[in-house]
């Protein structure tokens, strides 16, 4: 390591510094300042994370390795051995780059979309706080300090989908969405938590290098346990990362602010999970099982989400769907191997998808500003239309995030895709036909959307009024259009600069080579999507009350496409109500009886006697018949064991 | 017959003489000043008490010491570092609760110097818990330990609630008290003596009537420490009493419980550890699976801490069942119950904060808007409440972690899946509390005042100390753990 | 051998007695028969100090407290309390006992219930020794002790004085 390289690495703590400092200050003097001040504030912030994210990278190419940066002792009992550790390599500062680069242009654009909220400085600290914890998630070196930042990210986003916590459905909507994600995360986290214990309990250490060079010695491939450790693993990504069957909180989660689906429901915080199971690539290969079980839970979740986007009319729920459709795609390929190309749909999808979350919302923001604010028609495809002339910059980034999403060459979209499909028709049939499939969806669906909302004619009198949004929000939309058409460089097939770069971490060897056959079915595909879907929308654009005409086509599949599959019911009949009532018959056990008791004495008995009485209706008897019980069962124990 | 005089150290149980003396001069005190007086001084004179009580007890740390050694016997005192730990525990508690209680007490009327006292009495029965070598002693400073709190338990009579606590707590106390000496007496009866370190020299040989006597013993404890199936008076006492009573006995009578526990379990039936690990483990099972799911439904925030209580008990316990096989389980639990006292003393803190009369306030739905009433509270709440649920960076998680690996280790995999998924369903009726605080409007004012800010300030403090810097401490619960807990025969 | 049979059967059906009597005096003195007869069985394992206070304190002091008690609630007849839990909690409550019992008679049938420790303690239980051996072994406990009563004496007092408060 030369003496520059180290030099540049002790710039690492400010990776963190720079925003906890952002949001500390917003939490000191949010309330004395203007308020824009604050998004200023939260922004420089993030910049200069991204500064420093930079100087990483610079330090990575002199030598590519990667190194540990430990800051001090967090833990240390015993065997155990937590150190507050840092992995600074190729994954990592890659990872990084997209965290603070698309944070960075996120939180800019924040600063015209939350113009005039009264919430805003709340919001710039939890978007900062947000920032820390996904870059200690990033770039921790071992599972429990990765575990803080998951937690973190967790707590961020609950806050954040919350944030307009009195509005919504009932006034409570928008909370209950956010304790949802929660909730539903806490199953992922479980596993998480879970795997992690089995993992110390059989290796002694939870630092990453340790437990994969003991790994691979301690447990033969495809043993039971490390079959168990992956599979827990694989249920914490799938709450973090939105996958079947723990998918259902993420379309609830568009009750956040736009740039929050941005960030962190779409570029970030949801691909936390596919960065675990890639940095814990050394045992996933061990369990082939497991990998399998990854491929095939990715490519159904691309599959079934895609088809749930084609008949959604709500603008974010379309791409929140399509959100979990492409972690899917990018599951799926770390499932068959192919990290790099998962991590590569990871970067152009963080591109793509931020840019078309942020692009809806300033469609949304140019309806709401042009007079009329009713916030449910607001987001409705079907009140839209016509809005090509009235947003012009809007429409255009819209079309390039839609056309690279579908997959179209030469934009980004299809040079990650592409990669994927071609892993999958090497390893696994069924994952790249339905694969394939969902692809063909995406476009449908994509060509759907951008017809439904800019072309045609306006029809609501909000959509007649929208207007253009200011440049602080068209300026992060037009370096992300730009980012999302020259994407597909970073790893042009035969180059694979990318895959060089990732594989000092990941393992070289993964350089797919260029499948004419998968590329050209997909792009053919793809445009026949396109077609289709001006075949249904282009021709005769939709006027003021007319139904989607796929409803007639699709029939009932539309109804199911539309309701999402029942998904939220099943979990809903089969999972929480039966546990509430399970809560409710254990505590009626407990105490109900004696509640009924109670209410017959203060009606019928004076006070003065109240206590005694009460010695004699069960109360106390029940209290005793719970001792002997016990006494009993431990006595039996004692005795048998 | 000649008298021969005990060895006598006095210096040894000077804590535990200076808060039970303490209580009896606020007694004398009453004869000498008039009782508006005595009222205005008694906190004063109850923190100076614990803190001349605390300096004695710190310097105490790293000794061991015993005391009361009759001639030709084992000591009836033991002081180690496992006691001295544990009596930091108890002042502390004393100290949080005198803080809690300044301002409570007159608002709801029952501003009464026996308050005071009673509390300190019952304190001085809490710390002879860690230090009695001999069963007589355990069961003697139980009864110190859980007398004043039936009383104090009953304090606002004659609210029925407030009496149908006392009486409830008293019926059920005196019927596991029973229990309890009748597993001594077994005990007795099977190794002939109840000094500790001659049962465990003769416990093993002890036959059934040894394990009826452990048996009988074990639900003495589990009643004090409110572990299932033990565990049905704590709810309704814990709504009944007053909520500093609540608090005080919340964190003092379960650590209390649990320091003999530990003592007589650890030590001196360590003999026959395999054999009682699978009960305590059972009963640790049943105690979270109870604790943590009927606390979902309670619309009342004492009866959720009560299961909660419930809950913490649970944990612990796995902790007791791990300390057979692993060297991490009795330090694992002490720091748990380190860090407990911090999080539940500062909860109950802010919920006296929100009680507006007795016994009105109490309500989960009275905790709506309380983020904007006051932000700073609703804050400590909301960490208070992670730290209960052991979401890091906590004193909640850190404990968490110890005993769920200690667990780990001790090769009780079954329980720790239990306690990781309970603690999962923890979070709903925490994070309840959260949601409903930030989430929603509401109004009712609150009682802040400075002792009661500072008890939260320090429980915050603490708690976030626990939560980034675990390391340090435990390195102190478990020199407490090794260079203590032992019953040593003496002569 | 032949005493202690018959004393253990007369203490049971003294205990039975004080169980299923409906009049709460009668109850009160088959306590006293029960507390007579283990004070004789004390006597007979050659342990008269206890004997004597078993006498005193409890024949004497508390059963006299429970006759005023009921004396002065006037509740000399038990009513037929049956509670709510009704014929069902009976049935557990004899089906607990049953179990208890059985299972602490499997103790004494355990081969090596009854271990010789028991047999050391061949000790002196004059009163005079007793004293001794309360003021040498047991001195810390006597004073706990004496804390313990202190306070259940304030606890009397705090009680008594909060229900006159209440009564005003």
């Amino acid at each position: 390591m030369d003496a520059l390289q180290k030099l540049m690495f002790n710039f690492f703590p400010l990776l963190f510094l720079f925003p906890l400092a952002g949001l500390l200050l917003n939490v000191a003097n949010g309330r004395f300042w203007h308020k824009p001040i604050a998004g200023i504030i939260a922004s420089s912030a993030a910049g200069l994370s991204f500064v420093v994210a930079i100087l990483q990278w610079v330090a990575l190419l002199r030598q590519p390795d990667g190194t540990v940066i430990i800051l001090g002792t967090w833990l240390q009992v015993g065997t155990l051995n937590v150190p507050f550790a840092f992995q600074v390599d190729t994954l990592s500062v890659t990872m990084m780059l997209v965290v603070t680069g698309i944070g960075t242009l996120i939180h800019l654009y924040a600063i015209g979309y939350m113009y005039g909220d009264p919430g805003v400085t709340r919001f710039f600290v939890y978007l900062n706080l947000f920032l820390v914890a996904m870059l200690l998630l990033v770039s921790a070196a071992n599972y429990p300090l990765l575990f803080v930042g998951w937690e973190g990210v967790g707590l961020c986003s609950y806050l954040l989908i919350g944030f307009w916590f009195d509005r919504g459905e009932g006034g409570t909507g928008n909370a209950n969405a956010g304790r949802k994600a929660f909730v539903v995360n806490r199953v992922g986290d479980l596993g998480l938590i879970l795997a992690m214990g089995l993992l110390f309990w059989q290796l002694g250490t939870l630092t990453f290098d340790d437990v994969f060079a003991q790994a691979t010695a301690v447990f033969p491939v495809g043993s039971p346990l490390i079959v168990a450790i992956t599979l827990l693993l694989l249920l914490g990504a799938a709450g973090k990362s939105a996958q079947i069957p723990l998918f259902i909180w993420l379309p609830d989660a568009m009750a956040g602010p736009t740039p929050v689906s941005a960030l962190i429901h779409a570029a970030t915080m949801v691909t936390a999970g596919i960065y675990l199971i890639a940095r814990s690539h050394v045992l996933f290969a061990l369990a082939p099982v497991s990998q399998t079980a990854v491929s095939l839970i990715g490519a159904s979740t691309a599959l079934l989400a895609a088809t749930i986007a084609t008949a959604q009319f709500d603008i974010k729920r379309v791409l929140a769907y399509s959100t979990i459709s492409q972690l899917g795609f990018m599951v799926a390929a770390i499932g068959m191997g192919a990290y790099v190309a998962g991590i590569f749909h990871l970067i152009t999808h963080a591109f793509f998808k931020a840019l078309l979350f942020l692009a809806a919302g300033s469609v949304i923001h140019g309806l709401e500003h042009g007079g009329h604010s009713d916030p449910v028609t607001l987001q409705d495809m079907g009140q839209m239309g016509g809005l090509r002339q009235r947003m012009p910059i809007t429409f255009a980034v819209y079309l390039v995030g839609a056309l690279a999403l579908a997959g179209i060459p030469p934009l980004a979209g299809f040079f990650s895709k592409d990669e994927i499909l071609a892993a999958a028709w090497q390893a696994n049939r069924a994952v790249y036909i339905m694969l394939t499939l969902a692809a063909f969806a995406t476009a449908f669906y994509m060509g759907r959307q951008v017809w439904l909302v800019f072309m045609g004619e306006a029809r609501s009198e909000t959509a007649v009024s929208a207007h253009e949004s200011p440049p602080i929000m068209t300026i992060p939309l037009l370096i992300l259009a730009a980012l999302a058409i020259v994407g597909g460089g970073l790893n042009l097939p035969g180059v694979h600069t990318l895959g060089h770069w990732l594989g000092h971490t990941l393992g070289h060897g993964e350089l797919l080579s260029f499948n004419a056959t998968v590329a050209l079915t997909a792009t053919l595909l793809a445009l026949l999507a396109v077609g289709l879907a001006y075949w249904l929308y282009g021709r005769h654009p939709l006027g003021a009350a007319a139904t989607d005409p796929l409803t007639q086509r699709l029939g009932p599949l539309f109804v199911l496409f539309n309701q999402g599959w029942w998904v939220n019911e099943m979990v809903e009949w089969g999972i929480k109500r039966p546990f509430c009532h399970l809560s409710t018959v254990l505590a009626h056990s407990d105490e109900a009886i004696f509640a009924w008791a109670e209410r017959q004495l203060v009606h019928t008995v004076q006070r003065g006697t109240a206590v005694l009485r009460r010695t004699q209706t069960g109360q106390l008897n029940w209290n005793v018949a719970g001792i002997i019980v016990g006494l009993l069962l431990i006595w039996l124990l004692l005795r048998f064991s | 017959m000649e008298f021969v005089t005990p060895t006598i150290n006095i210096l040894i149980v000077l804590p535990v003489l200076l808060v039970a003396g303490g209580g009896a001069l606020l007694m004398l005190l009453e004869l000498f000043m008039a009782e508006e007086r005595v009222k205005q001084w008694a906190p004063t004179l109850a923190i100076i008490v614990l803190a001349l009580a605390f300096l004695q007890t710190i310097g105490l740390w790293g000794q061991t010491h015993t005391t009361f050694t009759p001639e030709g016997s084992s000591p009836m005192v033991i002081l180690d570092n496992f006691a001295t730990f544990l009596n930091v525990i108890f002042l502390l508690t004393g100290f949080f609760t005198v803080l809690i209680s300044v301002n409570y007490l007159p608002r709801v009327g029952l501003n009464r110097s026996e308050y005071y006292m009673l509390m300190l009495f019952s304190l001085s029965g809490m710390m002879l818990m860690g230090m009695a070598n001999d069963l007589i002693l355990v069961f003697l400073a139980l009864e110190v330990l859980s007398i004043p709190l039936y009383i104090l338990a009953g304090l606002s009579r004659p609210r029925p609630e407030s009496e149908e606590s006392a009486m409830k707590y008293f019926f059920l106390g005196a019927f596991s008290s029973a229990i309890f000496v009748f597993g001594i007496a077994l005990t007795y009866g099977a190794t002939g003596s109840t000094a500790l370190p001659a049962v465990l020299a003769g416990v093993s040989n002890g036959g059934a009537l040894a394990l009826a006597g452990v048996a009988m013993m074990l639900v003495g404890f589990g009643f004090k420490v409110a572990a299932a199936p033990f565990h049905m008076w704590t709810p309704d006492v814990y709504e009944g009493a007053p909520t500093v009573v609540t608090a005080f006995m919340s964190v003092g009578a379960k650590v209390g419980g649990f320091a003999a526990m530990l003592r007589v379990f650890v030590s001196a039936f360590g003999s026959l550890g395999q054999t009682w690990v699978p009960a305590v483990a059972v009963i640790a099972a049943i105690t979270l699976i109870i604790g943590n799911v009927v606390a979902i439904v309670q619309p009342n925030i004492k009866r959720m801490l009560a299961y909660s209580s419930i809950a913490h008990a649970g944990y612990i316990l796995m902790a007791v069942a791990a300390s057979v096989n692993s060297p991490d389980g009795v330090s694992a639990a002490l720091f748990y119950m380190f860090a407990y006292l911090f999080t539940n003393l500062g909860a109950f803190a802010i919920a006296i904060a929100a009680e507006r009369k007795l016994g009105e306030g109490v309500m989960l739905d009275d905790y709506k808007g309380l983020a904007k009433r006051s932000p700073l509270l609703a804050l400590a709440m909301a960490y208070f409440m992670l730290s209960l649920t052991g979401i890091p960076p906590t004193g909640g998680f850190s404990g968490k972690f110890f005993v769920f690996r200690a667990t780990l280790e001790a090769g009780l995999v079954w329980l720790a899946v239990v306690g990781v998924i309970t603690s999962v369903v923890s979070g709903y009726y925490y994070l309840r509390v959260v949601y409903l605080m930030y989430m929603y409007d509401g109004e009712g004012e609150l009682h802040t005042k400075p002792a009661l800010l500072t008890a939260v300030a320090l429980t915050v403090l603490a708690t976030l100390v626990l939560g980034l810097l675990p390391g340090a401490w435990y390195e102190i619960t478990k020199q407490a753990a090794l260079q203590g807990l032992q019953v040593l025969a003496g002569g | 051998m032949v005493l202690f049979i018959i004393l253990a059967i007369s203490a049971v059906a003294a205990a039975l007695g004080m169980l299923f009597s409906r009049n709460a005096v009668h109850s009160a003195l088959f306590l006293v028969l029960n507390f007579a007869i283990v004070a004789a069985l004390y006597l007979t394992l050659n342990a008269p100090f206890i004997a004597m206070v078993q006498i005193t304190v409890y024949a004497g002091a508390i059963i006299v407290l429970f006759l005023f008690v009921i004396m002065l609630l006037g509740a000399e007849q038990l009513r037929g309390v049956a509670g709510d839990g009704g014929v069902w909690q009976r049935w557990l409550a004899g089906g607990l006992t049953a179990v208890l019992l059985i299972s602490f008679a499997s103790i004494l049938f355990q081969g090596n219930a009854i271990t010789p420790a028991s047999a050391a303690g061949v000790i002196d239980t004059s009163p005079a020794a007793l004293g001794l051996r309360l003021f040498e072994a047991y001195v810390f406990p006597f004073e706990v002790t004496g804390v313990l009563l202190l306070a259940a004496i304030i606890g009397v007092v705090v009680l008594s004085i909060s229900k006159k408060r209440g009564q005003q």
